[in-house]
């Protein structure tokens, strides 16, 4: 058997959950013996509302190449109202990571209900073959290994300033 | 192109100031006045809190008073008397400050006796004494103000603000950056983010960072870096912009304090942008109990969720 480089790229994908629909979803699809990519690491949630967007930048500095966040359809929240916050939460955190030119194909958003196995297997099915097109996420990995200094102090003034002490 | 802004509405403000002030402080109205008075290297100001009529003549008004003196009134800071009313000197800026921390519970309005500032402009950077406002030495901020005359306070100088045409910096700004590649933009951001030096300036000098433990001084778990690294930098800036989308109101002390000239206001003014255009909303001289992140409504936008 030759290993071919690549295709060996298997990416990782971190999936936050909420407890109560998508975790129950995804059970549900591992209990039909549905197949799917065994990419994605579930972390389980009280409800997408817990999901502090931070969640999500320490997923990719750990070396996550995509990002799933995945909860109740709008209505069906087990605390009311937590998936409607969180919607505009991410709606806005989604323009703010596009602003900082992070790459939104990484970050996938869905409403997976408890009786929707189906659903959950072609979503991470999806997400799985999209990142692995799209390869390894490197920016967050480079951030995480560069050590540095302040880039200012490289800079023409402070060389001019250090000549003249 | 050097065209000055004209500043002589700040002799008649100082006037007006000084007298009202001496006026509330003397008859009890109000117990301080928070305000700003000359510092001894000429041409600059600083802020002051008074407590005596007999001081009022310190207070004054100029194109220097550049600072937000809303953040003197959150619990974060101590220096202000916390008995009785307190009158504070606001530019329409510091007012939306003044109105946010209102409607996140933060002051209450019957406790607070506003003097209103009508205002030219304030000077982007102080560094220099004696620097002459003009369209080039103008605070970028100042260039998109649509409340020189600050509205609702309990007092205001009778003085109409005059400004020239200027160029809208932020959104000009903003335009540029949504224009580039990804790769591009992040590129420029890393090269912003990696002169940080993590001094926690812009967060001190907030009016809206008043949380008694900020996240990012959390260990357990510890969610960003505080190492100013890149990883740690790009987490910090993030989170900042977040927690302060919806809710900053553009006063940019932020990026006035920023020893390393990083542009912080343009991710608040970012997001106050995506904010207006998928919510409607805007922070400025409304009190809302709620901002657009702490409500919702059926029918917001999910054409990104699956």
């Amino acid at each position: 058997m030759t290993a071919n480089i690549e295709n060996s790229f298997e990416p990782k994908i971190m999936a936050f959950v909420c407890t109560w629909c998508t975790y129950a979803g995804a059970d549900l699809a591992g209990t039909s013996r549905m197949q799917y990519p065994a990419n994605v690491r579930v972390l389980k949630f009280p409800c997408t509302g817990r999901i502090d967007p931070v969640f999500i930048l320490k997923a990719f500095q750990q070396g996550a190449d995509g990002v799933l966040i995945s909860g109740c359809h709008p209505g069906d929240c087990h605390y009311i109202a937590g998936n409607f916050h969180a919607r505009r939460r991410f709606a806005v955190f989604r323009k703010l990571l596009e602003f900082v030119g992070v790459d939104l194909n990484r970050l996938q958003f869905s409403w997976v209900s408890a009786a929707e196995g189906g659903k959950w297997v072609e979503v991470v099915t999806e997400l799985t073959e999209r990142i692995r097109e799209m390869g390894p996420m490197t920016e967050f990995k480079e951030l995480a290994l560069t050590e540095q200094w302040s880039g200012m102090l490289e800079s023409p003034e402070l060389q001019e300033a250090y000549k003249q002490i | 192109m050097n065209q000055q802004i004209s500043t002589t509405i700040y002799n008649d403000i100082t006037d007006a100031v000084r007298k009202e002030a001496a006026r509330i402080l003397g008859d009890g109205t109000v117990t301080a006045v928070v305000g700003y008075t000359s510092t001894r290297r000429t041409g600059l100001t600083q802020p002051l809190v008074i407590t005596d009529a007999k001081e009022a003549d310190k207070l004054l008004f100029s194109e220097t008073c550049v600072n937000n003196l809303a953040v003197y009134l959150t619990k974060a800071k101590k220096e202000i008397p916390k008995t009785g009313r307190i009158a504070i000197m606001v530019k329409g800026c510091d007012l939306k400050a003044l109105v946010g921390l209102i409607g996140e519970a933060q002051l209450k309005r019957e406790e607070l006796y506003l003097i209103g500032l009508p205002c030219n402009g304030v000077l982007k950077s102080t560094t220099i004494p004696g620097t002459v406002l003009t369209v080039e030495t103008i605070a970028p901020k100042c260039c998109e103000c649509d409340v020189q005359t600050p509205v609702g306070c309990d007092f205001l100088p009778p003085c109409k603000p005059e400004q020239p045409e200027l160029k809208a910096v932020y959104s000009a700004e903003i335009a540029r950056l949504e224009a580039m590649s990804p790769r591009e933009r992040w590129d420029y951001w890393q090269e912003q983010f990696s002169k940080c030096i993590k001094c926690y300036a812009c967060r001190q000098v907030c009016p809206f960072c008043f949380c008694e433990q900020c996240l990012c001084d959390r260990n357990k778990p510890q969610m960003v870096e505080t190492t100013p690294r890149p990883a740690g930098n790009f987490a910090w800036h993030i989170v900042r912009a977040m927690h302060l989308a919806g809710r900053c109101a553009g006063c940019a002390e932020c990026e006035r304090v920023c020893p390393m000239d990083i542009p912080l206001n343009l991710l608040n003014r970012k997001m106050a942008k995506e904010l207006k255009e998928l919510y409607d909303y805007e922070a400025g001289l409304e009190v809302n109990e709620k901002g657009p992140l702490a409500s919702f409504n059926d029918k917001d936008d999910q054409s990104f969720i699956k």
